[in-house]
């Protein structure tokens, strides 16, 4: 017995013992072993008789080949008048091709190899990529060597970079944050600074290929360009294969002007940009920041922790955790290499909630001055830039990147290094210092972007003095030739439209036009072919028209219903239309072609009569049809023998983006006692962009009146 | 403890590797030596690549268990769990956890009388169910306030923790973080604790969260919804038949209970790998993964599927109706991953669907302009079991399916007919090697990898061998592939007409 029962005994004292552990895992408690020291690896610079500076790494480890190049030029150099000429001659470098291969060809071979060749410019720093297996090594050098010293900027592709330029144009007022960012920088550095400023219509339609081939001409030379190589590869081989290849680059000499200098103007003042679709508010508040090379740079890193990085923050913690007013919240100091940063703090918040929000953000910037950071502030502020440092250096591309940066701006290799020993001995005091120095909460610009009527109490209110409002109305570019309007023009503008509308059938026979129903396709056509949609639409004239788009499955409505109507949003909801809506759907009414030709004996516009032009092979005569006050309506096109429809073009907005519209028009049918056009090929500037085809079209058939309410 | 150490072993496997990397270029022996294994008492297998480049590491559990293994009314189960996984343990996540399991246990009884009360459809009392539900968020509420949110994620980002994440597939489960190296420990006592212990917090709410993922990636998507039913269509046996995000009726009937039971069967050390790339001593490793992981008691492996998917009779066919826009897709039966024909299979999918130099989009998009974008993939839904190879087409304006499937099947057919040009098939290799060596330029690729071919052959030694496999591919191969399994009798076809 007595046996058996120590046996059971130790028995059960191991089983406790193996559970222990399994009972008290207390993950406070575990420790950390020193990490191991980190071991930069060995890089060879070596400079080229041209001035090419090679920054050489072996890494036998995969048979990969690489290449990173960064070439010194921006977008900074843009003339102000072609904002985006930097950008687009990084793009169209690639894509357009070079004087051995075209940009397709290029595509060909690197897909064969499963390789990538890549070029950009930004706003400080030009880039060229390569990334294949190091068995083709050759052809990646080749290929760049081609693309950074023979590009032949292809008019064509050029005219596609320049597109997708202004569909950008287009939309970027779509993403309220982004529009947020966008002006919150143009009120710290000024509208025209290179910092701040992008792209317009009038800009992007100024570049031409001369200006590309001359930006290339003068930054892209060997003495201008760092070139960073790693993988799998002989350092003597490669720098053999390289002077192969860019040997015989000549040197440019040329002297880069240095990045503008940033007058700041102080000041207290409230923004306000008005989106009235917006669901909620965006605030950005903040001033002029500072560089990397300040003196309390490292000070500025954990101070921006504690402020507004992340849980844990005071932002976070107060404004969102506490106050439970914002979605989202945070704030820091930015701090550039070559030109001074800037100080933000954001929120995006519901609009019942805006101005509440505003008043505590200054106040938790505030505390930056007065609440001396405590001991959980400290750790948090310093252990998520200290833990993650080591992620700096696990990736080879990114330790050769720092270096041709640190190299470029005179810093020393070990910047980085001495950044985190920075770190790691900041106080209190110091982040405090570091508050009263950089942050100025009574010398703040605020920006707000919402829609006011839906906030909780004025921006006024803030006591900042009068509000200045925003405009981010999207400029159309200015005329090329101005339109002359005489009795000589008039007079001819009347006898071409009537004899057009003639033509279309006479008169009557539009007058009697009191609705109409089109169904058919309307296909957007992208760089990868057409996507086809299909659409229903009703009008009643004047004012009532009911248009259905079943876009990926969804229907999306645009109702208008004499002052009132509704449209689907992005998401697919039902929106009431904005005042700006309905006063677009006025200008579609004025271009409508029944709309100007029933009237045409009795006109609320003018026919101007602009000119002759031969357009493929066929002689177009061209009217403007204008209103009273001068306005353009639209630009039509007729032939010059038959007096039938050619195009209509004016200013306006498809899904590839805003600009100069031209409508062709082709497949004229007889619809009631008129003919009328069932097929549209629309293009954007050159670029087809849409094609509708009608597969019915009716008139004066009845339309229930409830087609034109709100849908259920 | 059944240590395996491939530096000691490196000598007796040496002339292997020389004979699988000669003529290919590449010597891929220094990358295998730098690999340990070590297998728990538990069955949990550990792999280790030592990588000395920085003090980091990438660490990564995979779960042999996916959407395949969903039970029946708990279709989605395995992409629910992952979600779970994120919720925290007994330590992390909450503010009280005796009174937030207590506050979970009503939670519980009050949806099974909810939905006891639902399932009675037309005769449900409509009154009990109002108050059933009012109940029943008040219950979810009540738990959520003992809740620190994001606790798990935060406690990894705060100790230097870069790209948290999961996924779920039809096979496997698998969560990844990389982190300081010297955080090892802490990695294997949080990431342990999550498996050995899950709470299953906020489980009622996530549910929401799922259910509109599905709405997001299935119903809303017209290309989703013809893949979800071309693969129901093929699999009439085989659990690949049906989505991993789960039925929506299954979604909302999910209980916690169902979820433990899930948990208990699966997820099992026997049947999860750790993988482990990074700048760690693989003894270290070992001894750590013992003290924590080791806490895991061992419970059988859960049997593979035995189900096996008959062979199709005939052309099956999928008609779908859209207001939008018409798609023309087609998939064929193919064997698994670590089948003979793979690579071959391989091969053709990419030369027929893949990027813009590909055979169907020279034909198709750029030629004759039938259609606006076109793809071919083998692997679909999942690759453990023998699976699917996918066609599609998004016909151009003006042009329809039947355009486009005839097209479709005539390029095919050509594959059939006629050798590939050898430089051709040169492409596809060279292709085929730059995206597996790319996928091998990172500690976290690495430990994908090694866990993937540990899971698919048995083996991660496998791995290695993956260049030959895609080298030896002739075009004969690829004719014999295409003549085996791209056949009618094989296919399932779906349209998806604008109404």
């Amino acid at each position: 017995m007595k046996r058996i029962f120590i046996t059971v005994l130790v028995g059960a004292a191991f089983l406790v013992l193996l559970n222990l552990p399994a009972l008290s895992q207390d993950i406070e408690k575990i420790k950390f072993p020193p990490l191991n020291p980190l071991q930069i690896p060995q890089v060879e610079k070596v400079t080229l008789e041209n001035g090419l500076n090679l920054y050489l790494l072996e890494d036998k480890s995969l048979p990969i080949f690489r290449v990173n190049a960064r070439i010194n030029a921006g977008t900074y150099l843009d003339p102000p008048a072609k904002v985006g000429l930097a950008e687009i001659c990084g793009t169209v470098m690639r894509t357009g091709g070079t004087e051995k291969w075209t940009g397709d060809e290029i595509d060909e071979m690197l897909e064969g190899v499963g390789g990538s060749v890549e070029t950009s410019i930004d706003l400080d720093m030009g880039s060229a990529s390569v990334n294949v297996l190091s068995e083709y090594t050759d052809m990646g050098l080749e290929i760049l060597a081609e693309i950074l010293q023979r590009p032949v900027f292809n008019e064509d592709k050029i005219e596609l970079a320049k597109v997708q330029e202004r569909t950008g144009i287009s939309r970027r007022n779509d993403d309220i944050g982004e529009l947020a960012r966008r002006e919150f920088k143009k009120l710290i550095y000024g509208p025209e600074s290179p910092y701040a400023r992008h792209t317009e219509y009038a800009t992007v339609k100024a570049i031409e290929r001369a200006d590309l081939v001359n930006f290339h001409k003068t930054y892209f030379c060997p003495d201008n360009v760092q070139m960073a190589i790693w993988g799998d590869f002989n350092k003597d081989e490669i720098i053999t294969r390289i002077k192969q290849y860019f040997g015989t680059w000549p040197k440019g000499n040329v002297t880069v002007p240095p990045l503008p200098e940033v007058t700041y103007n102080w000041r207290n003042k409230v923004y306000y940009a008005e989106k009235a679709d917006a669901r909620q508010s965006y605030i950005r508040m903040g001033h002029l920041g500072g560089k990397v090379t300040d003196k309390d740079y490292t000070d500025r890193i954990v101070m921006n922790s504690i402020l507004g990085e992340g849980f844990g923050s005071r932002l976070t913690n107060n404004v969102r955790t506490k106050l439970g007013l914002a979605y989202s919240t945070g704030g820091r100091l930015i701090s550039e290499f070559g030109y001074p940063g800037y100080f933000f703090a954001l929120a995006s918040t519901n609009p019942g909630s805006t101005v509440k929000a505003v008043r505590e953000m200054i106040t938790q910037i505030k505390t930056m001055h007065t609440d001396l950071p405590t001991e959980e502030e400290m750790k948090k502020g310093k252990d998520g830039y200290l833990n993650s440092f080591v992620f700096n250096f696990d990736s080879k591309g990114e330790v050769l990147g720092r270096m041709m940066t640190y190299d470029y701006y005179g810093l020393p290799e070990d910047f980085l290094q001495k950044e985190k020993e920075g770190v790691e001995k900041v106080t209190p005091e110091a982040v405090m210092a570091a508050a009263k120095n950089n942050l100025r909460p009574d010398e703040m610009v605020i920006l707000v972007v919402g829609n006011q009527a839906q906030f909780d109490e004025p921006l006024e209110s803030l006591g900042l003095g009068p509000i200045e409002k925003i405009d981010i109305t999207i400029p159309a570019p200015k005329e090329e030739k101005e339109l002359v309007i005489n009795d000589e023009t008039l007079a001819r503008g009347n006898e071409l439209l009537m004899a057009a509308v003639k033509a279309h059938g006479g008169v009557d026979g539009f007058k009697k036009i009191k609705s109409t129903r089109i169904k058919g396709t309307y296909t957007i056509i992208t760089p990868n072919g057409g996507f086809p949609l299909s659409f229903e639409e009703y009008k009643v004239f004047p004012d009532r028209m009911y248009l259905l788009l079943t876009v990926m499955g969804r229907k999306m409505y645009d109702i208008t219903n004499g002052d009132k109507g509704w449209k689907s949003d992005q998401t697919g909801s039902l929106v009431e239309k904005t005042a700006d809506d309905l006063s677009k759907d006025k200008q579609d009414l004025a271009r409508n072609l029944i709309y100007i030709f029933r009237q045409c004996d009795k006109p609320d516009y003018r026919p101007v009569y602009e000119g002759v032009e031969e357009v493929e092979g066929e002689k177009i005569e061209y009217i403007t049809l204008v209103k009273e006050n001068g306005d353009k309506i639209c630009r039509l096109g007729l032939n010059a023998d038959s007096y039938q429809l050619y195009s209509s073009s004016y200013w306006g907005e498809t899904p590839m983006g805003e600009g100069i519209i031209n409508n062709i028009y082709a497949d004229f049918k007889k619809i009631g006692n008129v003919t009328l056009p069932t097929n549209i090929n629309v293009y954007l500037e050159k670029q087809k962009v849409v094609e509708q085809s009608f597969t019915e079209y009716v008139v004066n058939i009845d339309i229930p009146a409830s087609t034109f309410e709100k849908p259920l | 403890m059944k240590f395996f150490n491939k530096k000691l072993m490196a000598v007796i496997f040496l002339s292997i590797i020389a004979g699988v990397s000669a003529g290919f270029g590449f010597d891929f022996s220094e990358l295998e030596n730098a690999v340990s294994e070590h297998t728990l008492k538990n069955g949990l297998r550990v792999i280790v690549m030592e990588r000395h480049d920085a003090p980091v590491v990438s660490l990564i559990t995979y779960a042999n268990v996916g959407g395949a293994n969903d039970p029946k009314e708990y279709t989605g189960l395995a992409h629910m769990f992952e979600h779970m996984a994120f919720k925290g343990t007994e330590k992390v996540g909450t503010t009280d956890l005796k009174n937030e399991l207590k506050a979970m246990k009503i939670e519980d009884s009050i949806f099974y009388e909810l939905r006891a009360e639902r399932k009675k459809g037309d005769q449900a009392d409509s009154a009990r169910l109002a108050l059933l539900e009012a109940e029943f968020d008040k219950a979810i509420e009540h738990a959520r306030s003992f809740v620190v949110p994001n606790a798990f994620d935060h406690i990894l980002e705060t100790e230097g923790g870069v790209g948290i994440n999961a996924g779920t597939g039809m096979d496997q489960t698998i969560y990844l973080v990389s982190l300081p190296s010297n955080r090892l420990e802490l990695w294997m006592a949080m990431e342990s604790e999550r498996f050995y212990k899950p709470v299953l917090r906020e489980m009622y709410r996530e549910r929401n969260v799922i259910a509109e993922e599905r709405l997001q990636t299935l119903e809303n998507s017209p290309f989703g919804r013809t893949l979800d039913e071309i693969k129901a269509a093929a699999f009439l046996a085989h659990p690949y038949g049906v989505s991993i995000v789960g039925h929506m009726s299954d979604i909302k009937n999910y209980t916690r209970d169902a979820a433990r039971a899930y948990y208990e069967k699966y997820y099992v050390p026997s049947n999860m790998i750790v993988s482990i790339v990074g700048n760690v001593d693989p003894r270290e490793v070992f001894r750590l993964a013992e003290k924590y992981w080791g806490r895991l008691p061992y419970k059988p492996k859960p049997d593979e599927l035995a189900t096996v998917e008959p062979e199709q009779n005939g052309e099956r066919r999928v008609e779908l109706e859209d207001p939008a826009q018409p798609l023309f897709a087609a998939c064929y039966h193919i064997p698994s991953f670590t089948d003979k024909d793979w690579p071959a299979v391989q091969a053709l999918t990419d030369y027929l669907g893949q990027g813009r130099t590909s055979l169907l989009y020279k034909n198709l998009v750029k030629e004759k302009k039938i259609a606006a974008d076109v793809g071919a993939f083998a692997g679909y839904p999942g690759n453990k079991y023998p699976t699917l190879a996918l066609v599609y087409a998004i016909p151009a304006a003006g042009h329809n399916n039947d355009e486009c499937e005839e097209q479709v099947f005539a390029e095919i057919e050509k594959m059939q007919k006629e050798l590939l040009p050898v430089e051709e098939v040169e492409k596809i290799k060279a292709r085929a090697k730059a995206s597996f060596i790319n996928g091998l330029n990172s500690n976290m690729g690495l430990a994908m990898q090694l866990a993937t071919f540990e899971n698919k052959y048995g083996d991660w030694r496998e791995l290695f061998k993956q260049l030959n496999r895609i080298n030896t591919v002739t075009p004969e191969d690829i004719q014999r592939v295409a003549q085996k399994y791209f056949v009618k009798k094989n296919r399932t076809v779906a349209k998806l007409n604008t109404i």
